[in-house]
């Protein structure tokens, strides 16, 4: 029936004529912007005469939905995105294949992290750091400090003031939440996410609407990456960026697709991207990326952080992606069921805690003191251990995995009452040390 | 004037309507032109017309939905004109009954009850008399969607009586009914009317319902009231042609008057003349009319006078014969009674007609 | 598109006609919609891992509190969005339909400028001006030292959520209103009714199928649109959780499915409830004799009154478009009541690029809105006019489109057409006509819901007198009751066509190259980088102007044919 069907929109298709280009064109499925396309489409035209770019515009997670689900016959030449998890994942499926480009002499590592994909499967173009942009005027309106580290954002005075893009919707956010946890540890870096947590305005679903809320000054502070708030820079927005020492610097990515319909294409394209004029490209205001090749930095503009070069970048953590690899679904629901569905709860208790605190800067009492690090150790408290969450059981109820003990579905359940508990329970605590200082 | 009827719970007190002075224009087009009318307590009268003469503009701008430049509408000796509708106490029975399909028919009735906030006992004694008068009690619970025609219009009917009108106005109450149902409703209309004693107004544009069950009757055309009178004064003496033409019918002669004073005739074009008789006021253009009983065939009585004509047909009516006969340029019809045994005048034979100069008029446009 | 365009209306003349017809619009709807989605929504019924069949999904959904809580919080939203939207387009609607009020198309055609709202845009616009450092709040905070929440929590999402969609209550109302007898309010003052009591006893009750058919249509759109709150970040609602779930990287996780046919129930239970309400309340007033809307003359006072309260709707109602207006215009606009700066730059950079979008979006729209308005009304005509078995599943599939969301048939069209190839490998759905189909699919429900208000109005015993004039049921249909139901026809059309114009969620699965891109995709593909705002935004504004415009023309054109006929009043 559906062949019928397709021979009847065939005939009326035919009628209606539909174009293609020749066997020039190059597809690409990126989630980045036509500011950051537009100009590497131009460049790539017109170093490569004969090809042409076709850009598909897609976020990252409906980008790699859409590769799966058409792969049975792919039209995709190459993927082109931050996030490395994406491609990642994208290799897992089989739906990458193996390039070596020509251009050679680039760096092997930026910061601690591997530029490329060690089995050659895909390619890191630019390097992005994440950290914390903040709108200018929004601070000096409500006095507040420029925050710089991430446990600044913990402070009182940052309490709803603070913006972050779900890690489960942004591979850039996932990226900055696992190296909190790596570079502090999974219980002091949930308490430190926690604790931000509790100061968070709103949680966005995408990478954008943070840097967005924070361009028009809906919100103060963001935790974005680092291009995000060049490029509002350069566009004139009063907006400024720190990275603060507990971070890293990891590469955005390109990768061919498995079957391409224009491999050739493809591979022009990889090689222009490496190239020393692509990687110039990276340094125009509306992009505002760090280029991969160290060589471009002497034409970069002033104040222009050099991952190279810079000490503050050398004194990175190290990424363990392995370690990220085994527990990213974990990680992303903890942070779902634990803060983005929980917000109002951990908020209101936060700033029970937030008031108790301030009176007992004033005034302290021993019991209620006592009482509030009860309060603190509540709320930072987890239901899983680092091991749990790397464990083949919790991995297999997201995967439907044979070891499963429990489904997905129950355990974000014993996890969500798990934080709602322990953050009323919090609450009451903080409350009842105002009640004793007062 | 309060009258008591047998139903206790409703009352009516008959009001007078008068209507001085009344223009009314959409836009440019000059729809009611100086309407002047007095309409007495409890009397039935009908609005007649053909459609388009502006009777139902007058019965909407007496019920409220239309608006005069000036003029007045004194209703019991109140000045309504510059009243909303809804504070006139005027009832309306629309042609469409314009009944709502989302309430059952005790709702409908009850509704202008419930708007005037009387208290829940007195309006559902007030739905059950007005539905028993009506004749339709049983049927309270039913949608109007459910009723006959006829029973729609007694619906529409109760609904407007049950808030105790000051004056009940019938738009076109009949239309929307079968022939037979129409005789019987105006019958029952009429004795309602007479029970009630309510001053009713009746809007349509045929003649026999206005004469069956009116007290009296204004005519209209063009906007303009031509005459206004009991039914029989309308048919004995129609002020004008359209009167005398739209009530039963007319013979119309064309001609012109020679002579002056007391020896005034009428010169019929092409078929003879006719003495005026002294005194008759005979306007200018004017034309000779009479009622097709008011004449002979074949002979004239002493008195009369004659004109000559021609058969052309003839109907056989059971009661009476109709004849038309070409007089001059112009055919007459003329009704004469039937005898047992008497002959029909054979087409085309010439003949005379007789006509009574008293029962001539002499009627001009 | 050629086997679709030549279906429905033709063939009523007889039963064989009748089932040809629906089996027609069956295998529409069974191709482009049932299989497409049933495809994806399968996975709901499956054990993760195994993929064996189970309800267990079902037991965890009602077991989980974050579900229970976005399910309340869904039905209470929508709930309060249509009492507001109801609040909003009351007014307008009566205002411009029973007063003698000037300016009643514009004002009928602006209140019909939200719907047109392209994504992203819309509430980056209302963000400027209602967000916490909006414009509004930055002047009430230096004022009165306070801030009002518009945009925050469920309050925000009703609060933008009515002002997008109270125009389907009033296009739907309005129709209404203009239908009813006047003789029936007439008689109604002359029983001594009238103001709010008159409106609220007779007008409203005899409005309500048309009431009934615009609410329970926002009603489900609340329910199932997920970028309102997530664009407010608000997740803990039913249609987010289910987009969040079903678009996440990573292994399918059913939950994401399970939601959408919980979306989908409920959207059809309320639509069921809605046609429950209506059912026996054929309120068709065949104009007898004056018939015609009674238009009231508005004194003095009354003027003024109406007038504010038309323009304080309007200013807030159009207030997005205010915002998108500015944004486009403006060089930097942040933390501050109004932009630092003006700038044509904006236009200048989206010129040479939006008409290939301006094109791709007239062909997409109109198509899907043509598409609509046969298949909607064919089906409405055969729910309301034919006893065929079965028909009432016609009005329920249709419907069922509107609760599924874009990425779910976005995906289900890729899964469902991407193996079927045309000659020279490119995948079936990769033609733009999949887009187009998407499109109508995603809008029929609006298109029926019209189409079945007008088609209510006309009473059965026009049709009945043209038959037995001779008439054939074809030929009746094609004099009679199309002619009569131009209004409701129009008024799906536009709808289907001016929202289709703006939609994203599905066509961005299926668009395949810039040069078959609508504009919302343009949009899209600007609004995610600080530098493409402006232009993202000036872009936002042709689509608007470009829609609105052709919702005026439109309206216009059917305007002076029905005067031409001599339909209207």
């Amino acid at each position: 029936m559906l062949k019928t069907i397709a021979a009847a929109m065939l005939m009326s298709a035919a009628l209606v004529g539909t174009a293609y280009a020749d066997g020039g064109k190059v597809t690409i499925v990126t989630s980045f912007s036509k500011d950051v396309t537009d100009p590497f489409k131009a460049g790539f035209e017109a170093a490569n005469p004969g090809f042409t770019l076709d850009v598909q515009n897609k976020s990252t997670s409906s980008g790699v939905k859409y590769v799966d689900e058409t792969k049975s016959n792919n039209q995709v030449d190459l993927f082109w995105a931050s996030a490395p998890d994406a491609f990642d994942n994208l290799k897992g499926r089989n739906l990458l294949v193996k390039f070596k480009p020509s251009v050679t002499g680039l760096p092997e590592k930026v910061g601690s992290y591997p530029v490329n994909d060690p089995d050659g499967f895909y390619f890191g173009f630019a390097a992005s750091g994440y950290g914390i942009m903040s709108n200018d005027r929004y601070l000096e309106a409500n006095s507040l400090p420029k925050p710089v580290e991430w446990g600044d954002l913990v402070k009182a005075e940052y309490h709803d003031h603070i913006a972050i893009a779900a890690p489960s919707r942004s591979g850039t956010t996932h990226l900055t939440i696992e190296t909190i946890l790596q570079g502090e540890g999974w219980d002091k870096g949930w308490g430190t996410l926690k604790g931000i947590g509790g100061n968070l305005q709103q949680v966005t679903e995408r990478s954008f609407g943070v840097p967005d809320a924070v361009n028009s000054g809906q919100t103060g502070i963001g935790i974005v990456i680092d291009f995000f708030a060049f490029s509002a820079q350069a566009s004139g927005f009063p907006v400024s960026f720190s990275y603060p020492s507990v971070t890293t610097v990891v590469p955005a990515n390109i990768g061919i697709i498995a079957n391409a319909p224009n491999q050739p294409g493809a591979e022009a394209f990889v090689n222009y991207l490496l190239s020393e004029k692509g990687q110039a490209v990276l340094l125009e205001p509306a992009i505002r990326r760090l280029p991969i090749n160290p060589a471009l930095y002497e034409k970069a503009p002033e104040g222009f952080p050099n991952p190279f070069k810079d000490p503050r970048f050398q004194s990175m953590i190290t990424f363990d992606s392995d370690v990220s690899k085994k527990r990213t679904d974990v990680v992303d629901t903890l942070y779902d069921q634990l803060i983005s569905f929980q917000l109002d709860n951990l908020k209101r208790a936060t700033k029970a805690i937030h008031d108790a605190e301030k009176a007992l800067a004033s005034n302290d009492q021993p019991e209620a003191r006592a009482l509030l690090t009860e309060a603190h150790a509540l709320i930072a408290s987890m239901p899983v251990t680092a091991d749990e969450a790397a464990s083949q059981q919790i991995r297999d109820a997201f995967t439907g995995g044979e070891q499963k003990t429990a489904r997905q579905a129950e355990l974000e359940q014993q996890w969500a009452t798990f934080a709602s508990e322990k953050y009323a329970a919090a609450k009451t605590k903080a409350e009842a040390a105002l009640a004793l200082i007062d | 004037m309060n009258v008591s009827i047998n139903k206790p719970a409703l009352s009516t007190a008959a009001k007078a309507i008068s209507i001085s002075d009344v223009n009314l224009y959409y836009g440019a087009l000059h729809v009611l032109k100086d309407i002047n009318l007095e309409i007495k307590p409890g009397e039935f009268f009908a609005f007649l017309g053909p459609s388009g003469c502006g009777k139902t503009t007058l019965l909407r701008l007496i019920a409220g939905f239309n608006t005069a430049r000036n003029g007045k509408v004194v209703i019991g000796g109140e000045d309504v004109l510059n009243m909303p509708s809804w504070k006139r106490e005027v009832g309306m029975v629309f042609q469409s009954y314009a009944l709502w399909p989302h309430m059952t028919v005790a709702r409908n009735v009850a509704f202008g009850l419930e708007e005037r906030r009387l208290p829940r006992a007195e309006i559902d004694a007030r739905v059950q008399a007005a539905l028993a008068l009506v004749g339709l009690e049983k049927l309270a619970d039913r949608r109007p969607s459910q009723l006959s025609g006829g029973q729609q219009q007694r619906v529409a009917l109760a609904r407007t009586i049950a808030i105790e009108p000051k004056v009940l106005l019938l738009d076109e109450p009949l239309s929307n009914l079968d022939a037979k149902m129409r005789v019987e409703v105006r019958r029952e209309l009429r004795e309602l009317q007479q029970r009630l004693q309510l001053t009713t107004i009746f809007v349509t544009h045929d003649q026999e319902e206005a004469n069956t069950v009116c007290d009296r009757i204004a005519v209209f055309n063009e906007g303009r009231i031509q005459q206004v009178g009991t039914p029989m004064d309308l048919y004995e003496k129609p002020a004008n042609l359209f009167v005398a033409n739209f009530l039963g019918t007319a013979n119309i002669l064309d001609g012109r008057v020679i002579g002056s004073g007391a020896n005034r005739t009428f010169e019929v074009t092409g078929a003879g003349s006719i003495p005026i008789p002294p005194g008759t006021d005979v306007p200018a253009g004017a034309k000779l009319v009479f009622r097709p009983q008011y004449a002979t065939i074949g002979y004239v009585q002493p008195g009369w006078v004659s004109l000559s004509g021609t058969v052309m047909h003839c109907e056989f009516l059971g009661a009476t014969v109709r004849y038309g006969i070409a007089v001059g340029t112009a055919t007459v019809m003329i009704d004469v009674p039937f005898h047992s045994g008497a002959g029909l005048l054979p087409i085309g034979s010439p003949t005379v007609l007789g006509l009574q100069p008293s029962s001539a008029l002499w009627l001009a446009e | 598109m050629a086997f679709v365009a030549s279906m429905p209306t033709r063939r009523f003349a007889a039963k064989p006609g009748q089932v040809i017809a629906v089996s027609v619009i069956a295998l529409f709807l069974l191709v482009f919609l049932i299989i497409p989605a049933g495809t994806v929504i399968y996975t709901a019924f499956t054990e993760k891992g195994t993929g064996a069949l189970t309800v267990v999904n079902f037991i965890d959904f009602f077991n989980t509190d974050l579900f229970r809580r976005s399910f309340f919080n869904s039905i209470y939203v929508s709930g309060m969005s249509v009492v507001w939207a109801t609040v909003i387009a009351l007014p307008l609607a009566v205002l411009t339909t029973r007063f003698d009020f000037r300016g009643s198309l514009i004002i009928q055609t602006l209140g019909f400028v939200p719907l047109i709202m392209p994504p992203f845009v819309g509430a980056v616009a209302m963000q400027l001006l209602f967000g916490r450092n909006g414009t509004v709040n930055l002047i009430l905070n230096d004022w009165f030292g306070i801030r009002l929440p518009f945009m925050e929590g469920l309050n925000g999402v009703i609060f933008v959520q009515s002002l997008h969609y109270f125009p389907f209550i009033l296009i739907n109302l309005s129709t209404s209103l203009r239908n009813i007898d006047r003789s029936m309010e007439e008689a109604a003052q002359n029983l001594g009714s009238s103001g709010i009591r008159l409106f609220r006893r007779i007008v409203f009750p005899l409005a309500m199928p048309g009431y009934l058919a615009g609410a329970s249509l926002v009603f489900v759109k609340v329910f199932d649109d997920l970028a309102t709150p997530l664009l407010l970040n608000v997740k803990d609602m039913l249609a987010p959780q289910a987009y969040l779930r079903v678009t996440s990287v990573g292994l399918t996780d059913p939950m994401g499915y399970v939601i959408s046919v919980i979306l989908i129930v409920v959207s059809i239970f309320a639509m069921w409830l809605s046609a429950v309400a209506m059912r026996g309340k054929d309120y068709s007033t065949t104009q007898r004799g004056g018939g015609g809307l009674a238009k009231r003359k508005l004194s003095r006072g009354e003027s003024v009154i109406a007038y504010g309260v038309v323009a304080l709707i309007l200013l807030l109602v159009l207030s997005p478009h205010i915002g998108l207006l500015l944004l486009s215009f403006a060089t930097v606009w942040s933390f501050s009541p109004m932009p630092d700066d003006f700038t044509m730059a904006h236009y200048a950079r989206v010129f040479g690029e939006s008409s290939i979008y301006i094109k791709n979006t007239l062909i997409y729209a109109s198509l899907a809105g043509l598409i609509d308005v046969v298949i909607g009304g064919a089906i409405a005509y055969i729910v309301l006019r034919t006893k065929i078995i079965g028909r009432r599943w016609l009005d329920w599939a249709a419907t069922a489109a509107l609760a599924i969301p874009g990425v779910v048939l976005g995906i289900g069209y890729l899964r469902t057409f991407y193996g079927i190839t045309l000659p020279g490998g490119t995948p079936l759905a990769t033609l733009w006509v999949m887009v187009v189909l998407a499109l109508a699919i995603r809008r029929l429900p609006y298109a029926l819901r019209a189409c079945y208000a007008a088609l209510q109005q006309v009473s059965e015993s026009l049709e009945e007198a043209a038959e037995n004039l001779g008439a054939t049921k074809q030929r009746t249909i094609r004099r009679i009751v199309l002619p009569l139901m131009t209004g409701g026809l129009l008024a799906g059309f536009v709808t289907s066509f001016s929202t289709a114009a703006v939609e994203l969620s599905a066509t961005l699965m299926l668009i395949q190259s810039n040069s078959d891109a609508p504009i919302a995709y343009g949009l899209y593909v600007f609004m995610q980088s600080p530098a493409g705002r402006g232009p993202g935004a000036a872009l936002g504004v042709i689509a608007v102007v470009l829609v609105a415009v052709c919702t005026l023309l439109s309206h216009y054109v059917i305007e002076r044919r029905q005067r031409a006929i001599g339909m209207n009043k």
